[in-house]
């Protein structure tokens, strides 16, 4: 897929999505260049799903606009539609069906010959490692089969974009790491990738940028070294031996860094300078006659970032987003 | 074939299929109405000699009609709780996320229970035949009324699935079965409407499906009858054009949040 320098496959300008009283995405703004992965990182609830699902067309943004494929997203929703692939969140897949024949109903709904469709769904089947698998009934299959298959069916009509909304959460690790390898190798092929995710090691190792979204607005954008590298300088800590003063340690500490707040018994600095320091620290606790065990030197991580933009860590936050549904029915 | 026929034809056929691949869920409507055909049939048996009762060979020749819409009824059910489980599983966003004709997510599963409403009034002819059942219409009787049964099927499946697309919910599709049994109980389903009296018989007289089930009864019974068999027809027509018209209000009032 060759793209013109500048394309912009999806751009959202102050999106707006409100559900009764309550906004779940407010007022964001988008603009994903042409065969990018961007990762959208955020907790459950943040508003990653509505975000996507105004973008793919299933809901109508209540303020602001966006372009998909250079298409608007309400007024040239059927456009749109046949630009994009998507994968929701929960594998939606007719447990009755075979997934050749999932892949049949796709293809036909995207409207491709029927002389196409046979070709193309032997292709994708290998491609997700599924060919073995493809006349049995999709109830049969593991998640991360159901996940691989729905992948799949996102690709029949080689789209533009592809939306992925959190398409490992809950899968075992080779099943992730399956994914993954697929998600590169689209990429790698010239197809742009919306990915939604909670987890910080997808969005780190798959996406060349990320937004990191909280509380239904963007907090912190950017590829992931930067934002990393915004948080500052590393953590050392150190594990002191048994009955060193402590606060002799942390005196010394001082001369490196800023103090970090650690557990009894360890001590922690963020050094200036960054990893270059830990030599600089080691000497300073030898001369000071402090004894240690070991030390940890940890580079800023999403999670850091997260931190810094929310004051809130990132996992094992789980207030649930509102599903569209749910709060209608509060309303 | 035009892409909207093309949509047409791949969803009715997923409908088709996934009914065929969990006969469970049409058990009960073949099994319930066999049950009171059976019962019926022993129990009111001497009722044929009634003055003023329509002249029959059995009483199970007067009630099969009754069955078989019975059969459209309650099978009609099933069209519902499927589009339910669409939107319950997510199934439904995946299709409305794709270019698919909007009218096609109703016509597949119209056409799903269409197909059943006709395939089962086969399945009741042939289990009432082993017991003695003669259709004075023959092939073109069983088969006018199957077509109607297929139609009914058809109108109250569209009725079904505006539950499921109103309220998303397979279990409130489910909770709509009581109303179909009164619907059916306060017709001439299970007795003649010249035998009956007072407000049961005007109640039933202003059912139509009282008038469908009496159509159809007398293909079984008087034999062929172009007209009976329009009036059985014409009065499923508008039971379907009805339940067509709310279940499309329905879907694009689903329809709505999205673009």
């Amino acid at each position: 897929m060759v793209h013109k320098e500048g394309e912009h496959p999806v751009v959202a300008e102050s999106l707006v999505r409100r559900f009764g009283k309550i906004t779940a995405v407010a007022g964001i703004d988008l603009r994903i260049g042409a065969g990018e992965i961007f990762g959208f990182l955020g907790p459950n609830g943040a508003g990653k799903s509505t975000t996507v699902r105004m973008l793919t067309t299933l809901l109508v943004p209540s303020e602001g606009r966006a372009e998909v494929a250079g298409h608007d997203v309400v007024t040239e929703a059927a456009a749109v539609r046949r630009a994009i692939g998507v994968a929701l969140q929960d594998a939606a897949i007719d447990p009755l069906m075979t997934g050749r024949e999932l892949i049949k109903l796709q293809a036909t709904l995207h409207g491709i010959a029927r002389s196409q469709w046979k070709s193309k769904s032997d292709e994708l089947l290998e491609l997700v490692g599924l060919a073995a698998a493809a006349d049995r009934r999709v109830g049969t299959y593991s998640g991360g089969m159901k996940r691989r298959l729905d992948l799949a069916l996102a690709l029949v009509h080689a789209p533009q974009v592809l939306f992925l909304d959190e398409p490992t959460t809950g899968l075992d690790p080779n099943s992730r790491q399956a994914i993954w390898d697929e998600v590169r190798a689209l990429n790698d092929a010239g197809t742009t990738v919306f990915l939604t995710t909670q987890y910080m090691e997808e969005a780190d190792r798959l996406a060349g940028r990320i937004a990191i979204i909280d509380d239904g607005a963007i907090v912190a954008e950017g590829t992931p070294a930067v934002l990393k590298s915004q948080v500052g300088d590393p953590t050392l800590q150190v594990t002191l031996r048994e009955g060193q003063d402590v606060v002799e340690a942390e005196r010394v500490l001082l001369e490196f860094g800023e103090p970090v707040e650690v557990p009894a018994g360890y001590c922690a600095v963020r050094l200036k300078g960054g990893a270059g320091g830990v030599t600089g620290v080691v000497r300073a606790l030898d001369e000071a006659g402090l004894g240690f065990d070991g030390f940890e030197l940890h580079n800023p991580t999403l999670d850091d970032v997260f931190h810094r933009a929310t004051g809130r860590r990132l996992e094992g936050t789980e207030p649930a987003e509102p599903e569209p549904e749910e709060v209608e029915a509060s309303r | 074939m035009s892409m909207v026929a093309s949509h047409y034809l791949a969803l009715s056929r997923r409908s088709i299929v996934n009914t065929i691949r969990q006969p469970i869920s049409i058990v009960p409507a073949l099994t319930f109405p066999l049950m009171f055909l059976a019962l019926n049939s022993a129990a009111l048996a001497e009722s044929i000699n009634l003055p003023g009762f329509p002249r029959v060979d059995s009483f199970l020749q007067f009630m099969v009609a009754t069955t078989i819409m019975q059969g459209a009824l309650f099978g009609s059910i099933a069209a519902g709780a499927d589009m339910a489980r669409d939107i319950e599983g997510g199934f439904f966003d995946r299709l409305i996320a794709t270019p698919v004709a909007r009218t096609a997510i109703l016509v597949g599963r119209v056409a799903g229970a269409f197909t059943l409403s006709f395939a089962q009034a086969w399945i009741f002819f042939g289990a009432a035949t082993i017991f003695g059942l003669e259709v004075e219409g023959g092939l073109l009787g069983m088969f006018g009324v199957a077509l109607i049964a297929g139609s009914l099927g058809a109108g109250f499946g569209s009725v079904s699935m505006s539950f499921a697309l109103k309220t998303g919910s397979s279990e409130a599709v489910q909770g709509s079965f009581p109303a179909l049994f009164i619907f059916l109980f306060l017709s001439s389903a299970f007795f003649p409407r010249e035998l009956m009296t007072g407000w049961f018989q005007d109640v039933a007289t202003m059912n139509p499906l009282s008038h469908l089930i009496e159509s159809a009864r007398h293909l079984v019974i008087g034999g062929w009858d172009t007209g009976e068999w329009l009036t059985g027809l014409g009065i499923a027509a508008i039971i379907f054009a009805l339940g067509i018209l709310v279940s499309g209000r329905a879907l694009a009032g689903r329809l709505a949040e999205s673009a």
